[in-house]
């Protein structure tokens, strides 16, 4: 008896041994994240999904260090309502001061995710010397320009997601070219929503297709935001012949026109630079396989599975496990990523100062989940490659027979594209 | 030929959208503001039937049109008959009933662009050479079966006559018996069913999402606007003028200002004839 109450004891030291650096970690003060995301969007609930995965995993290995504390992580989630139609850039900077003021954040990380309210908060992020990760939505290169041109006004703001330039210039050129040469295609028609990142995105687009020998079918077509009827542009497709159809629209009304695609079988490949609709798992459901063969892009590797690093997939299979689904789009796997990036600074800079934990930041080289991560000195912005083992790399997939497969770039592709079979000559 | 068959397509899209909202407003002279959330919480309810209930797509659109029209009834039974007669608490208060759906459907996880009913005929079909879905032409056929039914029902049927006397005159009805309080229950149960038809017949061209409520109500009150408020024919008329003004407006001029053409045909209805191509009430004052 005597010797199963010592064996007892003895379990129950152990496991107290076990669980005590962990239980004194979680009772130390915890690092504040504040993260201003629209929640209604799937580029909202993703990053908030993405940061609330990566904080539960470093609670659950002991938190942070901080000199010579053990400090966990804590996330306060507000509303931005930044992609909601007529929602104007004063609420997202309304909702950030309030994550700064009353919630006492530490750090941003998400948002805001419209890139008119991510440009403007970067004086009041100054303002308040907080260090800000952008992850999801904001895709505008004014960002980090601005960076660039006000070095010290904006050093606390840092961007770990992609940008439309090297999207366009380094990631979707490239891979529309590769689809002309492969199946023999050059005439390109352009559909963006009536937001400055599309409409920028789009006339990049015209311009840089047209000197590269492709035929452009007149200006892109630019439809408002919440537009449920893209007939009279599908039918203007149709009769100009085009063979590519390039789409950048954020809005989930764009699950719509690739419904009308279908049905229509208008004889152009959907390309979807931006088209969060066809990014979710749930798309081919709820179009009931009709966006089969539509092309996405999801920013960052990570997003979509593949086997990018060795960490993508268990980024993967842990998102499945705590959500029950796949990693549902852009925003997941670069939110994920920013709290282990601040983690790392934290725990280099020893401090959760400011100005200490930028200097660590701009040091960060880390292998992530989407490549080697390591921000642009001059623009603290994620420096991007078409190779994980030099850079952050994104990931171009198709919709074919209910999976996403990835198609670009070719060294983290998984599959081939295909044409539907209305295009086949 | 396409401007046509999609103007076509557009104006019948419209008024099907306006029919709920100006029934209600030319009976019991109550500006529904809660039309758009009626609309969207229809679709909802029946994806909910369908994926979480198990009900047949048949049975869960009835469901949804019954349970719609009940929460229209209770709407007026239980808050908008308290306000009736005020004109801005009217608004208010059914503006507010909207607000409250909408944000609450938000809130209890219904977002995103997954939510999706399914189209009643599958592919499409080319038309003097153009093509159109089935599903649109269905929504036409729908939309002008609806607008035949409600006028044989207000001239034909006792209860519509009885709507029909109510709007042309509230007190002289209620001198010949006919319960006011009672024919706008009726009414609201009505404009909740059309906004609730509309939404079945028009969500499966696309997906259900909570700010496509804020759109409806919007063409619905300019759709009104335009043809004068509470005029069936004026509202079906102004349908297709704003439907065909947006096609055409697609293709002369750009598809972003096509939501310009309904806020552009309000102001002008407002300062050529304030109360729209059949409006009366405010004859009146114009002839002042």
């Amino acid at each position: 008896m005597r010797c199963k109450l010592n064996s007892l004891f003895a379990v129950l030291a152990v496991i107290g041994l076990l669980v005590l650096p962990l239980s004194k970690a979680l009772a130390e003060k915890p690092i504040v994240l504040g993260a201003p995301l629209a929640m209604a969007f799937l580029y909202g609930w993703t990053a908030e999904k993405g940061i609330k995965l990566a904080v539960e995993e470093i609670n659950a290995a002991g938190g942070v260090k901080v000199g010579d504390q053990k400090r966990p992580f804590s996330v306060d989630v507000i509303d931005t309502r930044d992609l909601e139609p007529g929602v104007p850039v004063s609420e997202a900077l309304l909702a950030l001061e309030k994550l700064i003021l009353e919630k006492k954040a530490d750090f941003i990380v998400g948002g805001p995710v419209r890139s008119e309210a991510a440009l403007a908060a970067m004086p009041l992020l100054s303002k308040h010397k907080k260090v800000s990760i952008l992850t999801t939505g904001s895709l505008t290169p004014k960002y980090h320009a601005l960076v660039a041109e006000n070095p010290e006004k904006f050093k606390y703001c840092f961007r770990i997601s992609g940008e439309a330039k090297w999207m366009v210039m380094g990631e979707l050129i490239p891979c529309l070219e590769d689809i002309g040469k492969k199946f023999d295609l050059n005439r390109l028609i352009i559909m963006v929503q009536d937001v400055a990142h599309a409409r920028a995105g789009g006339e990049l687009l015209a311009k840089v297709m047209s000197e590269k020998g492709w035929q452009v079918m007149g200006d892109p077509l630019v439809f408002p935001t919440g537009t449920t009827d893209f007939s009279m542009g599908l039918l203007d497709a149709k009769k100009k012949n085009a063979q590519v159809m390039i789409i950048w629209m954020d809005m989930p009304e764009s699950a719509i026109l690739l419904k009308q695609w279908h049905d229509m079988k208008v004889p152009a490949l959907p390309f979807g630079v931006i088209i969060a609709a066809a990014e979710q798992p749930g798309f081919w459901k709820a179009t009931e396989g009709k966006g089969e063969y539509c092309l996405g892009n999801v920013v960052n590797a990570g997003n979509v599975p593949s086997e990018a690093t060795p960490w993508t997939m268990k980024f993967v299979e842990a998102y499945k496990n705590k959500y029950g689904l796949e990693p549902e789009g852009y925003g997941a796997s670069s939110s994920y990523m920013a709290v282990y990036a601040l983690k790392d600074a934290i725990e280099r800079a020893g401090t959760i100062d400011s100005d200490k934990v930028v200097d660590a930041l701009k040091q960060i080289d880390i292998k992530g989940v989407y490549g080697r991560t390591r921000f642009d000195a001059k623009t603290n912005q994620v420096i991007p490659s078409l190779d994980p083992e030099e850079g952050a790399v994104g990931t171009v997939f198709q919709w074919q027979d209910g999976k996403r497969v990835v198609v670009f770039p070719p060294k983290i592709a998984t599959g081939q594209i295909l044409l539907p079979p209305w295009m086949k000559k | 030929m396409d401007i046509v068959i999609y103007g076509i397509v557009n104006s019948v899209t419209l008024a099907l959208m306006a029919l709920g909202f100006t029934l209600v407003y030319g009976v019991c002279r109550l500006p529904n503001f809660a039309h758009g959330s009626l609309y969207v919480l229809t679709g909802y309810i029946t994806w909910i039937l369908m994926n979480r209930v198990g009900l047949n797509y048949p049975l869960s659109m009835l469901g949804a049109l019954v349970i719609t029209g009940l929460i229209g009834a209770a709407m007026y039974q239980f808050i908008l008959v308290r306000v009736r007669g005020m004109a801005i608490s009217e608004i208010i208060a059914s503006y507010a009933i909207g607000l409250a759906i909408l944000e609450g459907l938000r809130w209890g996880g219904l977002k995103g662009g997954t939510f999706t009913l399914p189209p009643f005929i599958e592919g499409s079909v080319d038309l003097l050479g153009v093509s159109v879905d089935f599903q649109r032409l269905i929504v036409v056929a729908i939309g002008l079966a609806l607008m035949a039914l409600l006028w044989l029902f207000v001239t034909g049927t006792k209860l519509g006559l009885a709507l029909k006397g109510m709007a042309q005159d509230e007190r002289a009805a209620m001198t010949l018996g006919i319960d006011s309080d009672r024919m706008a229950v009726v009414s609201m149960a009505m404009g909740s069913v059309l906004a609730g038809i509309a939404a079945l017949v028009l969500l499966p061209l696309g997906n259900i999402v909570v700010e496509a409520g804020y759109n409806v109500l919007i063409m619905a009150v300019a759709v009104c606007i335009v043809g004068g408020l509470g005029s069936w024919t004026g509202a079906i008329l102004a349908a297709f003028v704003i439907g065909f003004a947006q096609i055409l407006t697609i293709v002369l001029v750009g598809a972003h200002f096509q939501v310009v053409v309904a806020l552009v045909a309000i102001i002008v209805t407002l300062i050529l004839r304030p109360s729209g191509l059949f409006g009366q009430q405010k004859e009146l004052e114009e002839r002042v």
